[in-house]
């Protein structure tokens, strides 16, 4: 591998400005977030034969969900679970430019598969090696951000985790304007615009690689002394990953992630038919409120996430739960009064709020474990969402569905689901107040030098 | 000392603000249906209990 990607090669000079990083970090996050808005193509390539309506010999929506959405989810997790502790070693710049390679050749490797009509190829490219890239590309830009941005951790998190929110919001139109312009009589145009996407986003990946830098050790901004944001649960020590999964404090803050993407993703992948069930209002018009829907998620991640520098981490989340909360039981209110603004309001709010669980952990996690392998122990925690990308979804199905078969009426099928996720959110709020500060016998032996532990390469 | 410029700082913002200003673009294009759609319609009729 060249130099030019090392670690060493990325340390900022003195007078580099923070502020090309974020940058950096939104693009990766926009690229990779392109998952969110994968949905575009389950339709078309369930034409991939049959082109203008799906014949036997096509592939099903549910496995193509499978083998792209899912897989690439699953894979998320995995890779950043496993290979936290690399992207700490080998720095962002490695990182991002392996990312972009699988992330990039992953979609190559799906347009071969949709060219082929194999879902095997497809699973392998979108799914496995894309999923990896995924993975890499989530957590490399969150601990960069954290390192350069000791005195706004929150807004940092937030304007690196807002870019993958946004993903859906870029990728998905994108992708409708490529298959439009490539469909031909034999072709969806599903394979070409993959080929697009790939050159388009490495480059944009790269141009990340290219002006990420990391602090120089001991570099702090300017008038920033550490420790002065005190807070009880703010620590100036470090806790490496290996030790960090061995605290309570770790497995509350995997619960409150889990419980807050449970909840919020329920909705999300219901949002579409619940607005037509409950307000029997037309597709086009549910359509727009996903997008709505897509835009609260990506402001709720730097707003709430920036906030959380003020108000401190603990007490952001005590309000993510319970607003969330009530807001879950205002959404039947809501239909029995045939309000579809306080739905809207209800059910947008929900929705940023679920974002800004993401945004917020990376900062959480910072505070209770410091620096030196945020991005290690930042990738464990995610495997939360790995499960509630499971849970969530399935959880409002089922229930709607076995209420409808129960005789209740589809405008209020989805009660019973809502008082459940307010439940979860409950449960959330419980792990949440039980953090407390970590114990000093986790703490990095040599007084807390990040340095310290950064493995040898 | 070689310093940032704000220059290109304003320019790497620049880069990722298009895009997705393209997209934030197109979400609230879409959603405006929502908005200006008439009057909710009477919600469905419970599906009956299977027997």
């Amino acid at each position: 591998m060249p130099s030019f990607l090392d670690r060493a090669r990325t340390v900022a000079s003195p007078g580099f400005s923070r502020w090309l990083v974020p940058p950096a970090a939104i693009a990766v996050q926009m690229c990779v977030g392109e998952i969110y808005g994968f949905s575009v193509f389950n339709i078309p390539m369930t034409r991939a034969i049959g082109i203008t309506k799906s014949v036997p010999e096509d592939w099903t929506v549910a496995h193509v969900v499978l083998a792209t959405y899912s897989l690439g989810l699953v894979m998320l997790g995995l890779s950043a679970a496993f290979l936290g502790k690399w992207v700490e070693r080998e720095g962002p710049r490695k990182t991002m430019f392996v990312s972009s390679c699988c992330f990039c050749g992953g979609l190559l490797v799906a347009s071969l598969g949709v060219r082929l009509h194999s879902l095997a190829v497809v699973a392998l490219g979108y799914g496995v090696i894309g999923g990896i890239g995924l993975g890499l590309g989530y957590i490399a830009p969150v601990s960069t951000l954290v390192k350069w941005f000791p005195d706004r951790p929150g807004m940092a998190t937030g304007l690196a985790i807002m870019g993958f929110g946004s993903g859906a919001l870029v990728g998905a139109p994108f992708g409708v304007e490529l298959m439009n312009h490539f469909k031909t009589a034999t072709s969806v145009g599903v394979s070409e615009t993959f080929l697009v996407m790939a050159a388009c986003y490495f480059v944009m990946m790269n141009f990340a690689a290219w002006i990420v830098r990391v602090p120089a050790p001991g570099w702090a901004p300017e008038g920033f002394v550490p420790g002065s944001h005190s807070g009880k649960l703010i620590t100036t020590h470090q806790v490496v990953a290996d030790e960090a999964i061995k605290t309570p404090q770790f497995y509350l803050l995997w619960g409150v992630l889990c419980c807050n993407v449970t909840a919020g993703i329920g909705i999300l992948a219901q949002a579409s038919p619940m607005c037509q069930d409950m307000f029997g209002v037309t597709p086009v018009v549910a359509g727009g409120f996903v997008g709505l829907l897509s835009i609260s998620n990506m402001i709720g991640r730097f707003l709430w996430s920036s906030a959380s520098d003020f108000t401190g981490r603990k007490a952001i989340y005590v309000v993510y739960f319970l607003l969330g909360c009530v807001l879950y039981c205002l959404i039947p209110f809501s239909e029995r009064i045939g309000s579809v603004a306080l739905f809207v309001a209800a059910t947008c709010i929900i929705i940023s709020m679920y974002g800004a669980g993401f945004a917020t952990i990376p900062a959480y996690l910072r505070d209770l474990f410091g620096t030196v392998q945020v991005g290690a122990i930042h990738g464990r925690v995610i495997t939360a969402w790995s499960m509630a990308a499971i849970l969530g979804p399935q959880l409002v199905t089922y229930l709607s569905s076995y209420q409808r078969e129960h005789g209740v009426p589809k405008n209020e099928a989805y009660n019973t689901t809502l008082y459940i996720m307010a439940g979860i959110l409950l449960v959330g709020l419980v792990c949440n107040l039980l953090v407390r500060p970590v114990d000093p016998s986790h703490h990095l032996a040599d007084g807390g030098a990040p340095e310290a532990a950064l493995p040898k390469s | 000392m070689k310093k940032t410029s704000p220059l290109s700082v304003a320019l790497a913002f620049l880069v990722v603000a298009l895009p997705l200003g393209w997209g934030l673009y197109r979400s609230i294009k879409n959603s405006m249906p929502l908005f200006t759609a008439g009057k909710p319609v009477a919600p469905a009729p419970a599906v009956p209990a299977p027997k």
